[in-house]
C-alpha cells in the first residue's frame, strides 16, 4: 500500500468533550458513571475503549450512539450532534449479542437497516449479498438465525453493521460470548474488513490482549469514578497476523496497557 | 455548555411518584367514570337497554343489603363447590405430574393427552354429572353438590397436571448433575430439588385454575338437581324476570372470584417470599 | 429390522396411541359395569361402539332426521356464531393489546380490567346478555367474542414486552419511526404470542356458544343437548355431541396451529431442525 492509511491523517471524527454521566440507582443515590472524558478520534481509526465492568467504557459508547445523554460535557461527530449523526443513519452498531430478528432470514436480516433507509429491492438484495460475501456466509442467506451458530449470527450482525455503509462503526463487546478459536478469526475478518473500508470504529472490550491485537488507539479506563487513565498507541503494523500475537513486542503492548490501569494492577 | 429544557410532560414521564400514582389513578377514575354513565343511564342508552335488564348500581347495591342472608348462604355454597372442586382437583392434577414425572417417556405423552382435554367443553358433562351421582346420597343437595364438585375437579386437573409436570422436571442446568454427583437417591432428589422447584408453578396453574374454578361451579349449577347457588340464583330470577336480583348475583360471583384471587395472591406472595431476592 | 422396531417404540406417535387405549380400556371397563347395574345404562356411560354406531344410525331421532343430521345441522348454527365471535374477540383483542403497547395512559386503564374480566363469571353472564340482546344468535357471538378477546390481549401484550431492549435500541440507532417499529419489530415479535392466545380461546368460544344454546329452544348444539337429556330425543344425540364438541374443540386448537405454521417461518424452521434432530 502507497497510500497512507486513513487514520493517520488525524483528522478529528468523534471528540468527547469534558464528559460526565451521573447516574441514579435503586436507592436514589447519586452514581459517577463518567467524569469528564476528554479525548478524540481520528478519522479511520479503530479505536478500543478498553476497562473492567463498571468503568463506564459501555456508557462512553451510548454517548457516542446518542443511546444516552451525558450529563454534563457533549460528545461531537464530525462537529455534528450524536442525534444529527442518528437521524442521518451513519452510525452502525453491533451488539454484545447478535440481535437478529428471528422471523427474518439472514439475507433479510442484513436488508432490515436498508429496508428502514428506503433503498430499492434490488439495492437491498445486491448490497446483502455483497456483505454475505464478505462475512462468507453466502451459502447460508435463506437459512434462519436460530439454525446458525453464535459465532456465524454474530457474523451477520457485523454484515448488517456495515450493510448501510456507516462513517462510524460502534461495537459493544461483540465477541466476548463467543470461544476463543471463533473470536480469533472474527478478528482477523473484522480487521480486513476494516482495512478495506476505511471506516471509525469504535470497539468497546475488557480483554487486553483483544484489544491490542485489533486497535491503531486503545483508551483506557477505569472504574469508580469511570475515568479515562491512559491513551496507548499500537505501534503494530496492518495487516496483523495471528504470529504477532506471540512476538515479544506485543507482550511489552499488553503490560504497557495493564500498567497503565490507575493503581497499576488490578 | 446549553441545557435543554425539559417539557412538562418529558418530566411527569420521568417523575416516578407521578407515575405510581398513574398506575393507581387512572384505573379508578375510569372505573367510576363507567360507574356514573351506569347511574345516569348513559350506558342503556348506548346497549340501547332500560333499567330494568341493567338495573342502576344503586339499586344492585340495595338488594345485595336487603338480601343479604339469602346471598350468603348461596354464595357459601358455590365457594364451597369452587374451593373443594379445586382442591381435589388440583391434588389430582399434581399427583398425575409426579407419575409422569417419575416415568417421563410414557408420562409426556399422557400429559399431552391431558393437554387435549383442555379443548374439551367438560361444562358439557355437567349435565351427566347428575346421572353419575344419583345412588351418591338420598338427599338431592348432597347428590348434587358431588355432581358440581365433579365437574370443577375435572375442569381443574389439567391445568395443574402441566404446569406442574414442567416444574418437576424443568430444572435449572447442573441442578440434576449437582445431586447425582452427591449420589442421591430418586427420592431424595425429588424432595430436595423437583418438588421445591414445582412451587412457582403450581402457583401459575393456581392463578388459572382458580378463576376457572367459580365460572365451572356457576355453570354446574346451572345443571344440577337441586336447587342452590348463586350460579342458579341468576338463572332462576332471569327466569322469573328478575333481573334486578340477578345482576346482584352477578356481582355477587364477581365478589367472590377478586376474594379467592385474593386469598390465592396473599398465600403466593407468604409461600414465595424467599424467592423473591432482589 | 431391530432398529426399526426401536423406532416406533420410542415413538411419541406409539405413546399417544397407548394412551389412547388405556383410556378405552378404563372407559369400557366402566361401561361393562354401569350395564350390569344401572337400569339405565345409556344415560350413565354408554359403550364406545354404542356410542360410534349411533352415528351411523339412520333411523330417525327428531323431525325425521338422524342423530348424525341433528348435530351437523345444529352444529352449523352454533359453530358459525362461535366463529365469528371468536373474529371479532380476536381483533379488538389484538387491537386493545397494541394500543395499550402504544400509550401508556390506555396500558394503565385497561392493566387492571383485564385482570378482572376473568374473575367475572362471563358464561354466568349469558342469561342477562341474552336478555338484553332479545336474539340468541348475537348473545353467542357476544359471549364468544368477550371470551376470546381476553386471552388473545393478554398474550399479545406479554409478546409486545417480550422484545428485548437491544431491538429497540437497533432500530433507535437506524431512527426507525415508530410505524416501522411496530410493522418490522414489534408484530413480527408477538406473533407466537398472540396464537398461544388463539389456541387457548378457540375452544372457549365453542364452549361458550354451546352453553348459550341451552338457554333457549332455537336451535344449535346446546339446545339439543339439553333436549335430549330431558329424553325428548335418543340420550344418544347427547353423547354423540359431546364426544362431537370434544373433537371439535381438539381441532379447533389444532387448526389455529396449523395457521400459525403457515403464517409463521419460524415454526416451519423449528420443524425442519426437529425432523434433522431426531435423524
Amino acid at each position: 500500500m502507497n497510500e497512507k492509511p486513513a487514520y493517520m491523517n488525524n483528522d478529528i471524527e468523534i471528540a468527547i468533550n469534558n464528559v460526565s454521566v451521573v447516574f441514579k440507582d435503586n436507592s436514589g443515590n447519586n452514581v459517577q458513571a463518567l467524569d469528564n472524558i476528554d479525548f478524540d478520534i481520528h478519522k479511520g481509526e479503530f479505536i478500543s475503549l478498553l476497562g473492567p465492568s463498571g468503568c463506564g467504557k459501555t456508557t462512553l459508547l451510548r454517548t457516542i450512539a446518542d443511546l444516552l445523554e451525558p450529563t454534563s460535557g457533549n460528545v461531537r461527530v464530525s462537529g455534528r450532534t450524536p442525534k444529527e449523526i442518528r437521524l442521518m443513519q451513519k452510525f452502525g452498531i453491533v451488539f454484545q449479542s447478535p440481535v437478529l430478528f428471528e422471523w427474518r432470514t439472514i439475507k433479510k436480516n442484513i436488508e432490515l437497516p436498508l429496508e428502514i433507509m428506503g433503498y430499492s429491492k434490488k439495492d437491498r438484495s445486491d448490497r446483502a449479498d455483497e456483505m454475505l460475501e464478505m462475512v462468507g456466509l453466502t451459502k447460508f442467506a435463506n437459512h434462519y438465525p436460530q439454525q446458525l451458530s453464535g459465532g456465524m449470527q454474530q457474523r451477520v450482525g457485523i454484515a448488517r453493521a456495515f450493510g448501510i455503509r456507516p462513517e462510524i462503526l460502534l461495537m459493544d463487546e461483540p465477541f466476548s460470548a463467543l470461544d476463543e478459536f471463533t473470536k480469533e478469526k472474527l478478528h482477523l475478518d473484522l480487521l480486513k474488513i476494516w482495512e478495506k473500508t476505511n471506516k471509525t470504529i469504535v470497539f468497546v472490550t475488557h480483554n487486553i490482549q483483544e484489544a491490542v491485537f485489533l486497535s491503531t488507539r486503545i483508551c483506557v479506563l477505569s472504574p469508580h469514578p469511570g475515568r479515562l487513565s491512559a491513551v496507548v498507541d499500537v505501534d503494530l503494523p496492518y495487516p496483523r497476523t495471528i504470529e504477532m500475537r506471540d512476538t515479544p513486542h506485543f507482550g511489552e503492548l499488553v503490560s504497557k496497557v495493564r500498567n497503565s490501569f490507575e493503581g497499576g494492577s488490578l | 455548555m446549553i441545557k435543554r429544557r425539559k417539557s412538562l410532560w418529558q418530566r411527569l414521564k420521568e417523575n416516578s411518584v407521578a407515575q405510581t400514582l398513574s398506575t393507581i389513578l387512572l384505573p379508578i377514575s375510569f372505573g367510576v367514570l363507567i360507574l356514573v354513565f351506569w347511574q345516569t343511564q348513559v350506558l342503556h342508552k348506548i346497549f340501547n337497554t332500560d333499567t330494568n335488564t341493567l338495573p342502576l348500581p344503586s339499586r344492585i347495591c340495595r338488594i345485595i343489603i336487603d338480601n343479604h342472608s339469602a346471598i350468603l348462604v348461596n354464595a357459601l355454597y358455590t365457594i364451597i363447590v369452587a374451593v373443594v372442586g379445586l382442591v381435589i382437583g388440583s391434588i389430582i392434577g399434581y399427583l398425575i405430574a409426579v407419575f409422569a414425572a417419575l416415568f417421563q417417556k410414557w408420562g409426556a405423552g399422557g400429559l399431552t393427552i391431558v393437554g387435549a382435554f383442555n379443548a374439551i367443553p367438560i361444562v358439557a358433562l355437567a349435565p351427566v354429572m347428575t346421572n353419575w351421582t344419583k345412588d351418591v346420597s338420598n338427599d338431592p343437595n348432597i347428590r348434587s353438590m358431588v355432581a358440581k364438585i365433579l365437574v370443577v375437579m375435572i375442569v381443574c386437573i389439567a391445568s395443574m397436571s402441566i404446569n406442574a409436570f414442567r416444574g418437576l422436571t424443568e430444572l435449572k442446568p447442573f441442578t440434576l448433575d449437582l445431586m447425582s454427583s452427591y449420589a442421591a437417591s430418586k427420592k431424595t432428589v425429588f424432595l430436595k430439588l423437583r418438588l421445591p422447584n414445582s412451587i412457582p408453578y403450581v402457583f401459575t396453574a393456581f392463578r388459572v385454575s382458580v378463576p376457572i374454578s367459580i365460572i365451572s361451579a356457576v355453570v354446574s349449577e346451572y345443571f344440577a338437581e337441586y336447587i342452590v347457588g348463586v350460579g342458579r340464583e341468576i338463572r332462576e330470577n332471569i327466569v322469573l324476570g328478575q333481573y334486578p336480583t340477578a345482576w346482584a348475583y352477578i356481582v355477587v360471583a364477581c365478589l367472590i372470584g377478586l376474594l379467592m384471587y385474593g386469598v390465592l395472591v396473599a398465600i403466593e406472595s407468604i409461600v414465595l417470599k424467599s424467592r423473591r431476592v432482589k | 429390522m431391530m432398529k426399526k422396531l426401536n423406532k416406533i417404540r420410542q415413538s411419541k406417535i406409539l405413546v399417544t396411541l397407548v394412551w389412547i387405549a388405556g383410556i378405552i380400556v378404563i372407559w369400557e371397563i366402566f361401561a361393562f359395569i354401569v350395564e350390569a347395574t344401572k337400569r339405565t345404562p345409556e344415560n350413565i356411560l354408554p359403550h364406545i361402539w354404542q356410542i360410534i354406531f349411533s352415528f351411523f344410525d339412520p333411523k330417525p331421532v327428531a323431525n325425521g332426521m338422524s342423530c348424525t343430521a341433528v348435530v351437523f345441522v345444529n352444529a352449523g348454527q352454533t359453530l358459525s356464531r362461535a366463529g365469528q365471535g371468536f373474529l371479532i374477540g380476536t381483533l379488538i383483542g389484538f387491537v386493545l393489546a397494541i394500543l395499550m403497547k402504544l400509550s401508556r395512559i390506555v396500558e394503565k386503564i385497561a392493566a387492571p380490567y383485564l385482570m378482572l374480566i376473568q374473575l367475572i363469571p362471563i358464561l354466568g353472564m349469558a342469561p342477562i346478555i341474552l336478555a338484553m340482546t332479545h336474539d340468541i344468535g348475537s348473545s353467542r357471538i357476544i359471549i364468544a367474542a368477550i371470551l376470546t378477546f381476553y386471552p388473545v390481549a393478554t398474550n399479545t401484550l406479554a409478546g409486545l414486552n417480550s422484545v428485548e431492549k437491544a431491538k429497540y435500541e437497533l432500530m433507535y440507532s437506524y431512527s426507525a419511526s415508530k410505524s416501522t417499529i411496530y410493522l418490522k419489530m414489534l408484530i413480527p415479535s408477538c406473533i407466537p404470542y398472540f396464537f398461544t392466545g388463539l389456541k387457548i380461546a378457540a375452544p372457549m368460544a365453542i364452549t361458550a356458544s354451546i352453553l348459550v344454546d341451552t338457554l333457549q329452544g332455537d336451535g344449535g348444539l346446546g339446545c339439543m343437548l339439553s333436549q335430549s337429556l330431558k329424553h325428548a330425543m335418543s340420550i344418544y344425540v347427547f353423547w354423540d355431541i359431546v364426544v362431537f364438541s370434544a373433537v371439535i374443540g381438539v381441532l379447533s386448537c389444532s387448526l389455529m396451529g396449523w395457521i400459525e405454521n403457515i403464517v409463521s417461518p419460524i415454526k416451519r424452521i423449528e420443524r425442519k431442525t426437529k425432523k434433522k434432530g431426531a435423524a
